[in-house]
């Protein structure tokens, strides 16, 4: 999938080249906003400049994978609607959420999850007494982060199986991404457990971040274990009602 | 002469309400647009204003209050919305690259001045429907809001907006030459984004780079119309802001033009 997705990309080279720069500006938007408010303020939630660094690699690093395996895919589902393409999925002998969901790889952001992941270890280095050992806690929190952020943006999308044209609910997606780019120790409690249960945004970053800059809380470390097939099954279930009310738009 | 004018009036506002008419089809879609966005966005804001203040040592930031903040972040999430172009953007860019251009360049009309038509429409209709929701949470939580200044500031923000469209225009004028831009709109948002003053005030920079950066005319869309609302900037900011959006247009509608017929030049009409 890698290779022909990264032969496809290539095609179109000017374009392939601006998506690494949109990052990039996506990137600096992010820490400028920080920078900026930390001169203002000591802390921002529970955590200090040197802190909000590090939330902030982890933001472009679990950013950076969603990106090249999921986004584009999710962004074309409206699109395959309206075309009909999605009839060609359904008569496939295969799982029509799975081929939908990873049928191509966005390979020129590959680049893009270099830059997330220099800036996350050049925020570790400015931090005091960090044990790298924590960083093990990755291996399983960023999988549950991308299947958290798979399962919510896949049920925005889905949204356009029946509503036919739902672009704006896809930017309404982006807004619901934004409160999970923020700490979750930055809203107030009732707020805080919405995001970490209910809307579960919160879980892409902030508990990753806690892993890395907290002593250890196991509710809040496992909780993303618990989460995970919960929220595949109502991808699922999600999908099944959503093609009810599909009509073919090709025939 | 007159003539002229009311023929390509009238025109123009077919077009523009085309756009309405267009972009009212979808209701539900088009009020995620207007009014559910823009509000989940202040709140996002708000909620980060609350949380600078309340790690803030002092009551005040530069001099403003945590209300004047909260306003900021009211208006400048509506402000935002209306002083971008995505939709009509990539619009434009599909016209060129799948060949559709074709029928209309045989129309007599002008491809930019058919899609700013288009744009000063759908942003007309939009502004109408959205604005109402600032104007009363300003006005029911007592926001700092100077509400005489509205009229003025809208007009700034339309007066960026053509200098938007005119950058829509060369964006898809490269479309020409590259076939698959899509990419150069989302940079070139994000760029402006940051410029604009969506994100945080532009008087929150330290040094040099806040002044530079209010004096460059991207500053039209967000922050000094907002700022003027809020109480940050005063008239003769405006003005400047006025000023420097008009060298912009000139500048950049030159090379507009030229970059255009460069690229009918090269062009091979994909879709004939």
């Amino acid at each position: 999938m890698f290779k022909a997705s990264f032969i496809a990309d290539l095609e179109y080279r000017a374009n392939f080249f601006t998506r690494i720069l949109t990052d990039v500006f996506w990137y600096i938007a992010q820490i400028a906003t920080f920078e900026v408010l930390y001169q203002h303020t000591q802390k921002i939630g529970d955590w200090d400049v040197h802190q909000m660094r590090v939330f902030l690699g982890l933001l472009f690093v679990i950013d950076a994978f969603y990106m090249i395996i999921i986004h584009e895919n999710l962004d074309n589902i409206s699109e395959k609607v309206r075309k009909g393409d999605l009839d060609l999925l359904l008569a496939k002998p295969i799982n029509s959420q799975f081929m939908i969901s990873l049928q191509k790889a966005n390979t020129a952001l590959i680049g893009n999850l270099t830059l997330g992941t220099s800036w996350l270890f050049y925020s570790l280095a400015g931090l005091p007494d960090f044990h790298y050992i924590k960083l093990l806690w990755l291996l399983m929190l960023i999988p549950c982060s991308l299947v958290v952020i798979y399962a919510m943006r896949f049920i925005f999308s889905a949204t356009a199986v029946i509503f036919t044209r739902s672009e704006n609910l896809q930017f309404l997606w982006w807004q619901v991404y934004r409160i999970g780019m923020r700490p979750d120790s930055m809203y107030n409690p009732i707020f805080k457990w919405i995001i970490l249960t209910v809307i579960p945004v919160g879980v892409i970053v902030s508990i990753p971040a806690r892993a890395l800059l907290n002593p250890p809380n196991y509710y809040y470390i496992f909780w993303p274990l618990i989460l995970v097939p919960i929220l595949l099954y109502l991808t699922h279930r999600f999908w099944t009602f959503a093609l009810k009310y599909y009509s073919s738009a090709s025939s | 002469m007159k003539k002229s004018f009311a023929v390509f009036w009238k025109r123009n506002l077919a077009f523009a309400k085309l756009a309405v008419v267009s972009n009212l089809e979808y209701r539900l879609n088009y009020f995620i647009d207007v009014l559910v966005q823009p509000i989940l966005t202040t709140g996002i804001e708000i909620l980060l204003w609350f949380a600078v203040f309340k790690g803030a040592q002092s009551t005040t930031i530069a001099g403003f209050g945590r209300e004047f903040y909260l306003s900021y972040a009211l208006w400048s999430a509506f402000f935002a919305r209306i002083a971008s172009s995505w939709m009509y953007e990539f619009k434009m860019i599909e016209e060129v690259s799948s060949g559709t251009i074709n029928s209309l360049i045989v129309r007599p009309m002008g491809f930019y001045e058919y899609y700013l038509s288009q744009l000063m429409g759908y942003k007309f209709i939009t502004t109408l429907i959205s604005m109402i929701v600032p104007v009363i949470a300003a006005y029911y939580y007592d926001l700092p809001t100077h509400f005489s200044r509205i009229p003025l500031a809208i007009l700034l923000c339309f007066y960026y907006l053509i200098l938007v469209h005119t950058i829509s225009f060369l964006v898809s004028c490269a479309a020409f030459h590259f076939t698959k831009i899509t990419s150069f709109t989302v940079a070139k948002n994000l760029l402006l984004w940051i410029l604009t003053g969506e994100l945080f005030p532009l008087d929150l920079i330290p040094g040099v780079w806040r002044e530079r950066l209010i004096a460059m005319p991207f500053s039209s869309g967000v922050f000094l119309p907002v700022g003027y609302i809020t109480g940050r900037v005063e008239l003769p900011l405006v003005i400047n802001g006025f000023i420097s959006v008009t060298f912009a247009l000139i500048i950049l509608n030159l090379l507009g033009a030229w970059w255009w017929k460069k690229g009918l030049d090269s062009y091979a009409g994909t879709g004939a």
